[in-house]
């Protein structure tokens, strides 16, 4: 053969490298300018399916939904309920909340804000018809009463603590809609151009691709500093963090926990983080199997060490926790763990004495997810099976698929999560509440359903935190789930990234009104 | 006048063939995506939904009637081409509508790392089988047992630490589709293609070499040299061209692989194709485009094995 086509693999390959690289400009141009676009990757999520809020669910949905919705009210920095597209509010009496309402407020269709808008919104979500997801969150409104158009008041059929809480700006389905945008678009075509007072307009909206979202100067928060975000819909967690230290984003929404600590020493990137507002458990079958047995249930949580999991399943990124609410909502900042919920293989071993299963039981957990879901199962059932001898095993599969099995009581242990709720009553009473939604455990306890109650009907905010913490030992002593740990929340900016504030409920797009790119 | 029609029998008999499978193909991955347990209710409303929200999405979706009805709707409405609307993935798009805007994507990673193993092995292939038993051989033999044993996901990440976060010189993620710039498509597409075909160029490699030691020392190559025919003459013209007929017939088979390694690839690289719009599909219960993803793929492999059965007996005209 000729010489002159003896090119080796690495020539092809060195060429081929040279001649794409030189196509650099006409990427680029394709692709968002620097500092007037915020780039913000949704890592480690692939399913978007609406941004109306009244239908939203799923976490990305309202990473989204934050940025182009307010609602009444939102949490500060230091994570306190306060007005947002209320002025001011006032407890009228304990049923009776009314508020005041900014003036002059625009939606992003150019109409203007007032208390219909409000009324049609609430009225909208509670609707049964409707079949919202956040239904639960308004059913107990009685009546919404426009006072004038700047003033409303919700009557409530019997006292609701969480109210406030639930008519902010989180994964509550209460952001302001407008009546005139729904109504002349239609449901359906709302949900993916909805039309809000959020400081960013959804521009355009590829399924399972990206969003791109622009500016909306007549925002009453204030114009946006960029004048658009590009918001590519990333599946893979760490593709999101290789973007970022590529430069192809500015901010995503999460980072793997295991690259973590060595992405803390990047100069590229910085780490924003701290104990988020999430909960991540062994849900347990409490009416089937072993575990409807509370001294096996006592044992198996005694058998795992849960400072273990916290540094081998998070890399040290959370904490361990007693019972089933985030340290963000725990009474007492330094909780004592009871002693079912504390590592101790003796006491492990004689409280499976107690129980009528065995050394030698099997049992199956179910995990799912991506690769650290799996590493929690196996620590769990590898320390259980090791101190007491049973044999749990896991199997795999999807979430879906898992969450059907459990949701039809045919399971014994799922390794479970919880996350991105602002209320107590979200996490502790949806999860052993007897009418709760979470509650694939089939636990019934009138005790317990007596101080979610109490809990709900709770007025004054440090007394209700104390009747929580009860139930926090209730859940501790009959552990109707195994409770393991709280996750931090990450977020991955680039140095020249300001004006984000991470809080710890999972926000995002509702810090791109103040995102500055230098 | 009578081998047109033999041929055109074959043909439409391979035709009928092809829609066989492809039928066959839809009533597996029809039933098989339902027989497993999972509820597209769970994806599309959250796991706060109320059992009537549930129902709702179930009878909004007709999943409430009983699967052999819920299968001829579905089969009545594709045979006319229309595949349905994506319940979860992309709520209310029509799927047909999905396929057609990342298909193309897809199809040009394919062939973009088809190009790329064909050109690596052509070379590779043919250096190593002349200079067989030397150093350059052992060297490509050996990369070629190298590119066999990498999986692409790990290749990919590699190429990525190297090329994009080390050197710089290719983006880490994101891709730029070919309809909106072919320059940048090239580009953005240079990592996600060579992490895809390095495992193909290493397997044609193999194959090209083999099949081209083996037909160098066949007699009519002896024959046609003891006539002086130059050693370039002879190679081009009796030892390429036989080697190329199993050449050609390992590219078909390996274009399954191809199709199975962007799956993965699409989804390390964020490129907006139906192998990561199907493995999204199947985590959210999203049948209908599930459906039609695995449709495509089947419809790509057997239109490329009936290509490459075409090329084989052009290239070897005693067997058509």
């Amino acid at each position: 053969m000729t010489k002159g086509s003896n090119l080796t693999r690495r020539e092809t390959i060195k060429l081929a490298a040279g001649a794409t690289a030189g196509l650099t400009v006409p990427w680029s141009s394709a692709f968002a300018q620097q500092g007037t676009t915020l780039r913000a990757g949704i890592a480690g999520f692939n399913v978007i399916n609406t941004l109306d809020p009244m239908k939203a669910s799923l976490i990305p949905e309202f990473y989204v939904i934050y940025g182009a919705f307010n609602a009444l009210l939102k949490f500060n920095d230091k994570m306190e309920v306060v007005p947002d597209l209320a002025e001011s509010f006032k407890v009228v009496d304990a049923t009776t909340l009314e508020f005041k309402l900014r003036k002059g407020v625009k939606f992003q269709d150019g109409s203007d804000f007032n208390a219909d808008d409000v009324k049609f919104t609430l009225e909208r979500v509670a609707d049964e018809k409707n079949a919202a997801p956040n239904r639960s969150k308004v059913a107990t409104i009685q009546d919404i009463q426009i006072i004038d158009p700047y003033t409303v008041r919700i009557v409530t059929k019997a006292p609701f603590a969480p109210l406030a809480n639930y008519l902010t700006n989180t994964r509550t389905g209460t952001q302001i809609v407008s009546r005139t945008a729904v109504k002349q678009m239609g449901d359906e075509a709302f949900a993916r151009r909805p039309v809000g007072t959020g400081p960013f307009i959804v521009k355009e909206w590829k399924s399972g691709e990206s969003l791109q979202l622009e500016a909306f100067p007549g925002a009453f928060s204030g114009a946006p500093k960029v004048a658009r975000a590009q918001c590519p819909i990333i599946a893979e967690e760490s593709s999101g963090m290789t973007a970022i230290l590529g430069n192809q984003l500015d901010l995503t929404s999460t980072a793997p926990f295991a690259d973590v600590p060595s992405l803390e020493k990047r100069p590229e990137v910085k780490v924003l983080k701290q104990a988020g507002l999430n909960i991540r458990y062994i849900a347990v079958n409490n009416k089937k199997g072993p575990f409807a047995d509370i001294h096996f249930r006592r044992a198996v949580s005694m058998a795992f060490d849960r400072e273990v999991l916290v540094k081998a399943v998070l890399f040290g990124e959370g904490v361990a926790i007693p019972g089933v609410l985030p340290p963000g909502l725990w009474a007492d900042p330094k909780p004592t763990f009871g002693e079912y919920v504390t590592f101790n293989p003796e006491r492990a071993r004689a409280e499976l004495a107690k129980s009528s299963f065995k050394a030698g039981t099997e049992a199956t957990m179910l995990v799912w997810g991506s690769n650290w879901w799996r590493r929690m199962g196996e620590i769990v059932a590898g320390q259980a099976n090791q101190v007491l001898g049973t044999k749990i095993t896991l199997q795999a599969m999807d979430f879906n698929a898992a969450y059907s099995r459990a949701k039809a009581g045919d399971y014994d242990a799922m390794v479970m999560g919880w996350i991105g709720f602002v209320d107590s009553d979200e996490y502790i009473g949806e999860l052993v509440g007897s009418k709760g939604f979470r509650n694939i455990h089939n636990y019934s306890n009138p005790k317990m359903d007596e101080l979610l109650e109490r809990g709900r009907t709770e007025m004054d905010p440090a007394k209700r935190k104390l009747v929580y913490a009860e139930a926090e030992r209730l859940v501790a002593d009959e552990l109707p789930v195994l409770p393991c740990f709280c996750s931090n929340v990450h977020n991955l900016l680039r140095p020249n990234v300001k004006g984000f504030v991470q809080l710890p409920y999972s926000n995002f797009a509702d810090q791109f009104g103040s995102i500055e790119i230098g | 006048m009578g081998g047109t029609a033999v041929s055109l029998f074959r043909a439409s008999r391979r035709l009928g063939g092809v829609i066989l499978i492809a039928f066959l193909g839809a009533v597996l991955v029809f039933f098989v995506m339902r027989a497993g347990h999972g509820d597209p209710a769970l994806s599309a409303l959250g796991d706060q939904a109320t059992p009537e929200a549930i129902e709702a999405f179930h009878r909004r979706w007709g999943l409430d009637a009983p699967l052999p009805v819920q299968f001829w709707r579905w089969l009545s409405s594709a045979l006319i081409g229309n595949f349905g609307t994506s319940m979860t993935v992309a709520g209310g798009v029509p799927v047909g509508q999905l396929i057609a805007s990342r298909l193309p994507n897809t199809l040009f990673i394919g062939l973009y790392a088809l190009l790329i193993a064909v050109t690596i092995s052509l070379a590779a292939g043919t250096i190593a089988a002349l200079r067989h038993g030397r150093l350059i051989d052992t060297v490509a033999t050996s990369g070629a047992v190298l590119g066999i044993s990498m999986p692409d996901f790990w290749l990919a990440y590699v190429l990525i630490y190297l090329l994009a976060l080390g050197a710089g010189i290719f983006p880490s993620y994101g891709f730029v589709s070919p309809g909106i710039s072919l320059a940048g498509s090239i580009y953005s597409g240079f990592l996600p293609a060579l992490a895809v075909a390095a495992p193909m160029a290493a397997a044609f490699t193999r194959m090209l070499r083999t099949a081209l030691i083996e037909t160098l020392h066949r007699d009519h190559v002896r024959v046609a040299r003891s006539l002086g025919y130059s050693g370039a003459f002879i190679f081009v013209h009796y030892v390429f061209r036989n080697a190329l007929i199993p050449y050609v017939t390992v590219i078909g088979l390996q274009v399954r692989y191809l199709l199975g390694g962007t799956v993965v690839i699409e989804r390390i690289f964020g490129i907006p194709g139906i192998g990561a719009l199907m493995v999204d599909a199947a985590f959210a219960r999203d049948y209908a485009v599930v459906q039609a993803c695995a449709l495509t793929f089947l419809v790509c492999v057997l239109t490329v094995n009936y290509v490459v059965d075409l090329i084989c007996s052009a290239l070897n005209p005693r067997s058509a």
